[in-house]
């Protein structure tokens, strides 16, 4: 099963490869600048190199097999993700208020889990077709796969990969053909439900707790402190940017987080109004090159993996790009490929080989 | 493997899912509609409002300013101050923005007296980030410093000054172990889940009270965003969040009789060198703690800003044993203290006729071995009254062989010796009361009858802590009732409105009947006013006080036999006990005093009751007015870090 087919090679998906490239190298550019150092080579980019490195390894390893194998593969990576989430949950030490590393912090099994979860529910979908679901008592057992990890997630108090994970898991319900006056049912008696809780049965002092658990910055002012220098920064970019390394907000530190959350801020400011652009289409085109992949694809298992595989860059574009812009809530979602974070810069290499891996062998049966 | 085994489901190759593939086109478009949404939202921030905002950015910036909340005040039973807060005022540079270097740090080197040279050598020269973090050059100077940097701040760019509230400990030593000490969260603690709201370098309960009432003590930082101008002065406050102060707890102690009690440790009160040992007064009708005192003790002021590491080497290896809550955790052989609980236990068990009398001779013989009464001459004839009062140990030998000691054991924990009595601010010692079996297991020995002998005096293996014995006083005070000591009287809420804590709570009841509770009351009573008592010490005019002495032996009486009470080294000197409670018809207060190596109960112990007592009932007949001792507070001055 490793044979390796010349055709393979002819049908390789050099135009994904590339759009990978391109922002990854984008945004050790932007890292570069957003931890610059005087004279020297800073730890954050060593360790991204490093980290990039390992990424690369993991997007060949996902080339190599038959994408059609990992449908065997895809409960037990399912379960091993659950069960490193619940090591985690009992074993690792809380840091910054969440729980949610390894090893020391080299290891982010919220990350990994989310590829295992589009794995086992592509596997679902592939054995119970989309198109023949109808009903929402249909759902009970996809929405359990679902659930599971989102749930111990949750309990780590990761909020905001939580929430991401639950997107990503429900970017299927797009597919089902679950009728629109169901969905207004569900939502009319849930919402209901949680202003009934609310109002009635919840004690103000747990009113407060679930709004602290909701809203992970703990120093009041933390957000709104970040969306101010953020807005800051993006405008004091303009059209062409005040250009590289010389954004005053970035490089006297005005921006928390600059390198993570925020990098799109540095970015912004740096390149201006072109450059942000820049990034967004290419993001842009990632994603419909994506759906176009799943589209190619001869078999549904395939089609439903790479909307998956789409769905765990897609949502945290959104999400970030919408804190960062100040359009959504501050939660601590990174942007995938382009902040700096090395469980996040593997998984998802990793996960679009596996993009790649759809796309190559999409002519070989 | 062929195409068809490896798929492997109900769809093999060739079927993808017609749903999927017609929806495709749909999601797709509604993928692109939050990119619109961006690029709008870029074309809006960047192009539209970018030269507005980007005159912000030149103008210098937004800075985060975190408003430390102020700690809620600790207070006595009738809302005197404990511990409270008090402004410090600091003094940061931020090294970015410094102007001058040399120049700027002289200049705050003259406002501050310190010398020039070190402060640059503070500062150094920080580079790339750090050169935003702000250097602290003192945390808590004088009202008079901070004023005059504060009036040169325009001349000293990148020099900050800053208010923070900080702990004070009114009394300073005054009740330092029950009241505990702040400090910086340490790293163990960061990484706890019950620590999560907590940040790296915040200020939290140590021990004691601070400890165990954290939760409600602590407030609730605030903060704001400032814009600030080139010179780092604010020019306008964008959000402010302002801190919520923590709530205070009132507590049971009594402040004035806390300060008698340890007032009372002074040679010229004791008579003696002893500086060392604990008072615990409780109110036997409902076990609220009223005083609760461990001598030697500290000054909990030098941990409220970080303590500096000679200090605390000096206070953990001092052989006085400065941080231990004595009071609570100090383990004595309770002496002839335990005999009224002997007495109480011969009545119930009806070994004992109170009128038949015992002849002491001054010593008493078991086997070969003698035991000696502490009176050379013997009590002569004694009953159990007479024997209580002037604590005859010949006699309580013989009641005690009677007994046994599985018998003793059984009422001496009857009284909650040997168990922690779980007062609510924890950090408890258990103490010990042996049995047979105890023994048998600690050591796989038989029990010895000499041992019963040495244990119906409460030498031997006993051991107590100065607040079991409070509890058990006080129990023998209010015919049997057991109750845990309490701490907490309750929280004060904003508007200064008490919400009280848990009431009074019942461990128990003793196992004796009330009528020879009063008994031994009686016979307690005599210890104090009849001829011949030993506790004439704790006499105080016009109330009748019941009371027992107790002197614990630390080594064997033939170390230290015929030598002079000055010559003995202060660690083979005995420590001295004293029991009391009153006014007898109808007990308020009980008092139990410990002097470590204090000599006899009765003149150590006795002095320390008698200053508590006095000052009890003065207060109470109006004869003297609560006084507000608040000793001389520890000057403020520059922290180094």
């Amino acid at each position: 099963m490793f044979g390796i087919d010349r055709r393979l090679f002819q049908n390789f998906d050099w135009m994904l490869l590339l759009l990978v490239a391109s922002i990854v190298a984008v945004g050790l550019v932007n890292l570069a600048s957003a931890t610059h150092v005087e004279d020297e080579l800073n730890e954050e980019m060593r360790r991204q190199l490093f980290s990039l490195s390992l990424g690369g390894v993991a997007l060949l390893a996902a080339l190599l097999i038959d994408y059609r194998h990992f449908e065997r593969f895809a409960l037990p990576a399912y379960a091993v993700c659950l069960i490193l989430l619940a090591t985690t949950l009992l074993f690792a030490p809380v840091t910054r208020g969440s729980q949610s590393w390894l090893f020391g912090g080299r290891l982010q099994p919220s990350e990994l889990a989310k590829l295992g979860l589009i794995l086992a529910l592509a596997r679902y979908f592939h054995r119970n077709p989309l198109g023949e679901i109808q009903r929402l008592r249909d759902l009970g057992r996809p929405g359990l796969i679902a659930l599971l990890p989102v749930g111990l997630i949750v309990a780590q108090r990761d909020m905001g990969v939580a929430l991401l994970t639950l997107l990503i898991g429900s970017t299927y319900l797009a597919f089902t053909r679950i009728s629109w006056r169901s969905w207004i049912g569900v939502a009319v008696v849930g919402v209901a439900a949680l202003i009934t809780l609310w109002m009635f049965v919840l004690a103000p002092y747990q009113q407060r707790r679930i709004l602290d658990v909701v809203d992970p910055g703990r120093d009041p002012l933390s957000s709104g402190y970040q969306a101010i220098q953020s807005r800051i920064a993006i405008g004091s970019g303009g059209l062409m940017g005040t250009g590289y390394r010389a954004g005053t907000q970035t490089q006297l530190r005005f921006l928390p987080t600059q390198h993570t959350d925020f990098a799109f801020s540095v970015l912004a400011e740096e390149w201006g109004f072109v450059g942000s652009c820049g990034v967004l289409t290419l993001y842009l085109i990632l994603i419909l090159w994506g759906l176009r992949i799943s589209r190619n694809s001869k078999d549904s298992f395939g089609a439903l993996l790479a909307v998956g595989l789409v769905s765990t860059i897609l949502w945290p574009v959104i999400l970030n790009i919408g804190m960062v812009l100040g359009l959504a809530p501050v939660i601590g979602v990174p942007l995938p490929l382009f902040s700096y974070g090395g469980s996040a810069l593997v998984t998802s290499l990793f996960g679009l080989g596996l993009l790649m891996n759809l796309s190559m062998r999409r002519y070989t049966f | 493997m062929s195409d068809e085994e490896i798929g492997g489901g109900r769809r093999l190759v060739g079927g993808v899912d017609p749903a999927l593939t017609r929806r495709l086109p749909i999601v797709a478009a509604v993928m692109m509609l939050p990119f619109a949404i961006f690029f709008l939202r870029l074309f809006q921030l960047q192009v539209i409002e970018g030269e507005d905002l980007g005159n912000r950015a030149r103008r210098n910036s937004v800075r985060k300013v975190r408003l430390e909340a102020a700690r809620g005040d600790i207070l006595d039973r009738h809302r005197r101050e404990l511990a409270t807060t008090r402004p410090a005022f600091g003094v940061q540079v931020m090294p970015a923005e410094l102007r001058r270097r040399e120049l700027t740090l002289t200049a705050l080197g003259s406002l501050l007296d310190e010398d020039a040279n070190a402060l640059l050598e503070r500062v150094g020269t920080p580079k790339g980030r750090q050169r935003f973090v702000p250097v602290r050059l003192a945390r808590d100077l004088p009202y008079d410093a901070h004023t005059r940097v504060e009036s040169h701040l325009y001349a000293l760019p990148g020099v900050l000054t800053d208010v923070s509230p900080r702990r004070f400990y009114v009394g300073g030593e005054m009740a330092a172990h029950l009241l505990g000490y702040t400090g910086e969260i340490q790293r163990e603690q960061l990484e706890k889940r019950s620590f999560a709201d907590y940040r790296s370098g915040e200020v939290i309960g140590q021990s004691g009270v601070e400890r165990r009432f954290e939760s409600t003590l602590r407030g609730r930082a605030g903060g704001r965003n400032v814009v600030v101008d080139v010179a780092g002065r604010v020019d306008e406050v964008l959000d402010e969040v302002l801190p919520a102060p923590g709530g205070a707890v009132v507590l049971t102690i009594d402040r004035d009789l806390q300060h008698a009690a340890e007032a009372a440790f002074r040679p010229e009160v004791i008579g003696g060198p002893a500086k060392r040992g604990a008072v615990v007064a409780l109110d036997p009708r409902n076990g609220e703690v009223l005083v609760l005192a461990s001598r030697p003790a500290y000054d909990p002021n030098a941990f409220a800003g970080g303590i500096d590491a000679d200090t605390w080497k000096q206070l953990t290896e001092d052989a006085a044993l400065p941080l231990q809550n004595r009071a609570l955790a100090g383990q004595y052989p309770p002496g002839s203290v335990y005999k009224a609980f002997v007495a109480a236990a011969a009545l119930e068990e009806k070994i004992v006729d109170p009128k038949e009398r015992v002849y002491c001779p001054g010593s008493f013989k078991l086997g070969r071995r003698t035991y000696r009464c502490w009176k050379r001459g013997g009590h002569g004839a004694v009953n159990l009254h007479e024997a209580l009062v002037g604590s005859c140990d010949v006699y309580f030998y013989q009641l005690g062989l009677k007994l046994g000691i599985d018998r003793m054991a059984f009422f001496g924990k009857g009284f909650n010796l040997g168990r922690r009595s779980g007062v609510d601010v924890g950090g408890e010692a258990a103490g010990l009361v042996p049995t047979r079996a105890w023994k048998e297991r600690r050591f796989g020995e038989v029990w010895l009858k000499g041992e019963t002998v040495s244990a119906s005096i409460g030498q031997g293996f006993n051991l107590t802590t100065p607040i079991q014995l409070a509890v058990g006083y006080a129990a023998i005070a209010n015919g049997g009732k057991l109750f845990e000591p309490r701490i907490l009287l309750g929280t004060l809420d904003a508007d200064g409105k008490l919400s009280r804590g848990p009431g009074p709570r019942r461990l128990g009841t003793v196992p004796v009947a009330a009528e020879h509770l009063a008994t031994v009351t009686r016979a307690l009573e005599g210890v104090v006013h009849e001829i011949g008592g030993t506790g004439a010490r704790a006499r105080i005019p016009g109330v009748r006080v019941a009371g027992k002495t107790g002197t614990a032996q630390v080594v064997q009486i033939k170390h230290t036999e015929g030598m002079e009470d000055d010559e003995i080294p202060l660690e083979h000197r005995d420590h001295g006990w004293f029991a009391a409670f009153a006014p007898v018809e109808a007990p308020e207060i009980v008092v139990v005093a410990l002097a470590e190596h204090g000599g006899h109960g009765g003149s150590a112990a006795g002095p320390i009751v008698n200053a508590v007592l006095t000052r009890y009932f003065e207060v109470k007949a109006g004869k003297a007015a609560p006084e507000e001792p608040v000793p001389a507070a520890e000057g403020a001055r520059v922290v180094r870090n």
